[in-house]
């Protein structure tokens, strides 16, 4: 292998190894791959989670009633499946506290559904804040590659809406 | 009763706020701003919800963020706290636009009270003793001498249009009053172009006391005693105490009636504080506060009442839980706030607390959301928790905040904890000897 394609493949094997840590939730993987004498390749990929925050939580806390849970994340369930959305460079984030539509009315069509393409300004969503409907622009144009909240459902400020890339 | 309720606010009170909700079996709801997402009101909540950047005006303050929150929650009544949104009349009016309940007085009794010429001269109309004066302009100098005989002197004379001290003028008898009133003529007409002025009493050393009160909005009231809040440094209370060393049980019964009497005409729900200048056995409106104060749990120590349990009580329609006859004063009590401020200048010192230590024992109570590795967003007010004591008499009260803030630990940051240490060991501070302009004075002397 001359150098370049070396070094070509070895970028795509460490992004291939980043794409496996972010599918599987690993918080750290490390690879060692012996092609010859004086020719290995040692990886190690890491990524930061949320347990920093945990630990600094008080331990003496005392939390009588049920951990306190988060709304406007239906996404929990998905961003423990998989990385975390709301840092992914394609996430779209929600601007304010209030209720998803992903239609312009009940029974329409969605604006956006996951593969579909979209232009700078097309609505991807509308949030629903003090009965005004907030109509969720794209940011760029891009496919959307995951859609993050459900109709009618809750949504918190910052909170990740879609990804697109 | 409800059975969620939001909590609009954050730090010391938001956690009050859960505490109480806690106790009466109703769920809370914690609302936050990205800079709060670690806050200690966040975890302690049964939900939390994030509404905002950092910036108050989108989080704390946003109206439809707020609102929002009620709606995915289901939260039925927002508690307001105090500051933020306490005392906003367009945002009661929203909340009740919403089919929702704010949990606090109604929003034309904040908008009366707001105002402080038409929240004079409401107090007047029911009753409520304010600062006599010639109410209105005084045209010549027989006039002037005529009010200054009326309401006794010293008197001060101020500029119809003026502000900022210029255009007044103190006669402290009726020997001055020739000088004054011209004087203060020709200044008001250098200053503002204009050289109407009126006369009211003037205050040399007064206190400052505030009587709590609490309505069921269905003509029912009552008072709960006097908090003497007089140690201020601009206008900020940082040392309060109840009862208030010099108010007498005459004294209180009688003003405290007034007060109770005034805001069960006027319907008024929840809680409220009515404070008043204090000098020669008299009081004097200043103004009314249509919220819960910072310094409450005073008066809850000594009633030995939970305030905001009462406010949710009479915000669902039920009646409070005790009468007149039922509230009777148990002891002495004492707040101290405790800034995240560097000394002499008070100066905000945000930053890492990288050890908390909360101090305990009988009489003890520390209202703070601080703990170990919390970081004091840069945000906010710099009020990180009050040390609240209590005991069976104002010796023993004092003896036990000195033991108290020898064991309270914050560190990473500065706080206000050496000004206690220091004012305790005060002669005026143990004998209850000060008014309104003593601790500014003193800290011209002992931090300048």
């Amino acid at each position: 292998m001359s150098n370049k394609t070396s070094h070509e493949s070895d970028v795509s094997f460490i992004q291939a190894l980043a794409e496996l840590l972010r599918e599987n939730d690993l918080t750290e993987l490390q690879v060692k791959r012996d092609y010859g004498e004086n020719d290995s390749l040692n990886v190690r990929v890491s990524r930061h989670t949320q347990t920093v925050m945990q630990a600094s939580m008080p331990a003496q806390a005392p939390v009588a009633g049920p951990a306190p849970t988060v709304h406007g994340q239906p996404a929990a369930s998905a961003a423990a499946a998989s990385n975390d959305p709301a840092t992914h460079p394609g996430a779209v984030t929600s601007p304010m506290v209030g209720t998803v539509y992903m239609a312009p009315e009940p029974g329409a069509a969605a604006f956006v559904s996951t593969g579909s393409s979209v232009k700078e300004g097309d609505t991807l969503l509308i949030i629903e804040a003090m009965k005004t409907m907030n109509h969720i622009p794209a940011p760029r144009a891009g496919t959307v590659k995951r859609i993050l909240v459900e109709d009618g459902g809750p949504v918190e400020f910052g909170a990740p809406l879609v990804i697109i890339e | 009763m409800f059975d969620k309720i939001l909590i609009a606010n954050r730090g010391e009170i938001a956690l009050r706020v859960v505490r109480a909700c806690r106790e009466m079996g109703v769920k809370s709801v914690a609302v936050h701003s990205t800079a709060d997402s670690d806050a200690m009101h966040v975890r302690m909540a049964d939900e939390a919800v994030c509404i905002g950047p950092p910036s108050s005006a989108q989080s704390y303050l946003s109206f439809p963020a707020i609102i929002s929150a009620c709606e995915i929650t289901g939260a039925q009544a927002i508690h307001p706290g105090y500051g933020f949104l306490s005392e906003n009349a367009a945002f009661v009016q929203a909340v009740q636009d919403h089919d929702l309940t704010f949990i606090g007085p109604t929003a034309e009794h904040i908008r009366v009270m707001g105002d402080k010429i038409t929240a004079k001269d409401t107090m007047k109309a029911l009753g409520v003793p304010c600062v006599p004066g010639s109410d209105g302009g005084v045209p010549t100098l027989d006039d002037a001498k005529r009010v200054g005989e009326e309401i006794g002197y010293p008197v001060i004379i101020k500029a119809t249009a003026g502000g900022g001290g210029r255009g007044m003028k103190v006669a402290q008898t009726a020997d001055d009053i020739e000088k004054a009133f011209h004087s203060a003529r020709a200044e008001a007409k250098a200053a503002f172009g204009n050289d109407e002025v009126y006369i009211e009493k003037y205050l040399t050393t007064p206190r400052h006391i505030e009587i709590q009160v609490f309505g069921d909005g269905k003509g029912n009231a009552v008072h709960l005693g006097e908090r003497d809040c007089s140690l201020q440094r601009r206008h900020q209370k940082v040392f309060e105490e109840a009862p208030g060393p010099c108010i007498t049980p005459e004294l209180r019964a009688r003003i405290g009636k007034v007060c109770a009497d005034a805001v069960a005409k006027i319907n008024y729900i929840g809680a409220g504080t009515i404070e008043f200048l204090f000098e020669n056995d008299e009081f004097y409106f200043i103004e009314m506060n249509t919220r819960l104060q910072v310094e409450h749990p005073v008066t809850e120590a000594i009633f030995g009442v939970d305030l905001v349990r009462e406010q949710l009580r009479v915000a669902s329609g039920l009646p409070m839980s005790f009468t007149q006859d039922d509230l009777t004063i148990n002891g002495h009590a004492i707040e101290v706030r405790i800034n995240a401020e560097k000394l002499p200048n008070f100066s905000p010192c945000p930053g890492t607390i990288t050890q908390y230590h909360a101090p305990g024992g009988l009489g003890v109570r520390m209202d703070s959301a601080l703990y170990d590795g919390y970081r004091i967003p840069p945000y906010y007010d710099s009020l990180i928790g009050k040390l609240i004591v209590h005991g069976r008499d104002r010796p023993e009260a004092l003896a036990r905040l000195e033991r108290a803030l020898g064991e309270l630990i914050v560190d990473g940051v500065d706080t206000t904890i050496p000004l206690f240490h220091a004012l305790l060991a005060e002669k005026a501070i143990q004998t209850g000897d000060y008014n309104i302009h003593w601790l500014e004075h003193w800290l011209e002397k002992n931090l300048a």
